[in-house]
């Protein structure tokens, strides 16, 4: 097994304005089933076409627990293991079938101090060729740098 | 009652007669690989030991956003399709099935809003509670007509103890082509 080594080090010095490193993703029918059943989503229209057909859809689709898993990973690829991700919202708009590729996006919007830590605001998406799949907000409390064991 | 009544009437009520979801299995290492696998997230706080104890969590944690999965029903795969893409027999007494029966028989999921008060740790037994928030009109969608229904789930953890909510929004539609 690979396993991608994070970058030990972590965001510092995070301003408004900053943008986090693209997430892409080639969207395909494992990757769809694949996260389907480990967020252990059974409906069908995650896994069986024929069924997505009769709900009118051209194909199976992403379901939003997949959604916010990669929501999740594409902030903390960012923001590092000590990161906490305290909230984290999104809404759907185009749904993604397979042969799309989305692309995760994101600008930080708010830093603040709070408790000898940072917590930053961070204004996300996800598109694909019809538009946007995904558009969210999420907060991440990060340590400062000088108690991050990650540093 | 009218339609906008009966809908109405919903809100508040429990989404599961059957009382709150209890996962089936406490958080533990294997359904947190699999999820890691699923989305290639190698963040080494949710499989290293080592690192996990280097870090504010002090020991393994799971994916925050984990926190769905781990209260999702244990599917019973025959007859899924018939059941409307159902994982488990239809709450028949539940909110839900009055949107079944008025003919609503399609699902889609389109908000997902988590506050995360707690990671949470291997051994951690999750319960989950939800409640009918709202139920919008009738409105004229991409994939029929339709309702939009909010629900708030509580997770709690072994201790009582709230780890984090859930707003989840969903749209019940009239499918094209239902199922026979």
């Amino acid at each position: 097994m690979t396993r991608r080594v994070h970058r030990p080090g972590v965001v510092s010095g995070v301003q408004v304005g900053d943008e986090l490193p693209p997430l892409r993703l080639a969207v395909t029918a494992t990757v769809i089933v694949a996260g389907a059943i480990a967020t252990r989503d059974f409906m069908p229209v995650h896994h069986d076409r024929d069924y997505a057909n009769r709900q009118g859809a051209p194909d199976i689709f992403m379901n939003i627990l997949s959604d916010t898993a990669y929501s999740s990973r594409f902030l903390t690829d960012w923001a590092g293991p000590d990161a906490m991700i305290r909230r984290l919202g999104i809404r759907l708009g185009v749904p993604v079938f397979p042969g799309d590729t989305l692309c995760y996006t994101g600008v930080v919007t708010r830093v603040a101090r709070e408790d000898g830590e940072t917590v930053v605001e961070v204004e996300f998406r996800a598109t694909c060729d019809r538009g946007d799949h995904v558009t969210g907000t999420a907060e991440l409390q990060l340590p400062m740098e000088d108690t991050n064991p990650f540093r | 009652m009218s339609d906008d009544e009966q809908f109405a009437a919903l809100v508040g009520m429990p989404v599961s007669t059957r009382g709150p979801a209890v996962a089936p299995d406490p958080v533990n290492l294997p359904m947190i690989r699999h999820w890691a696998a699923a989305f290639e997230d190698w963040n080494p706080v949710y499989l290293d030991p080592e690192a996990a104890a280097r870090s504010r969590f002090g020991s393994i944690v799971a994916p925050p956003l984990m926190l769905q999965t781990w209260t999702m029903a244990t599917p019973r795969i025959t007859g899924i399709a018939e059941r409307g893409g159902s994982p488990v027999e239809p709450d028949g007494e539940g909110p839900l099935a009055v949107f079944d029966r008025a003919g609503y028989t399609g699902t889609l999921a389109t908000n997902s809003e988590f506050e995360i008060l707690r990671y949470l740790h291997l051994g951690d037994v999750v319960r989950a509670t939800t409640v009918v928030a709202e139920v919008s009109p009738e409105k004229d969608t991409r994939l029929g007509k339709g309702r939009f229904v909010t629900w708030v789930t509580t997770y709690t953890d072994q201790h009582g103890e709230v780890v984090g909510r859930q707003r989840f929004r969903i749209l019940k539609f009239r499918p094209p082509h239902p199922e026979p």
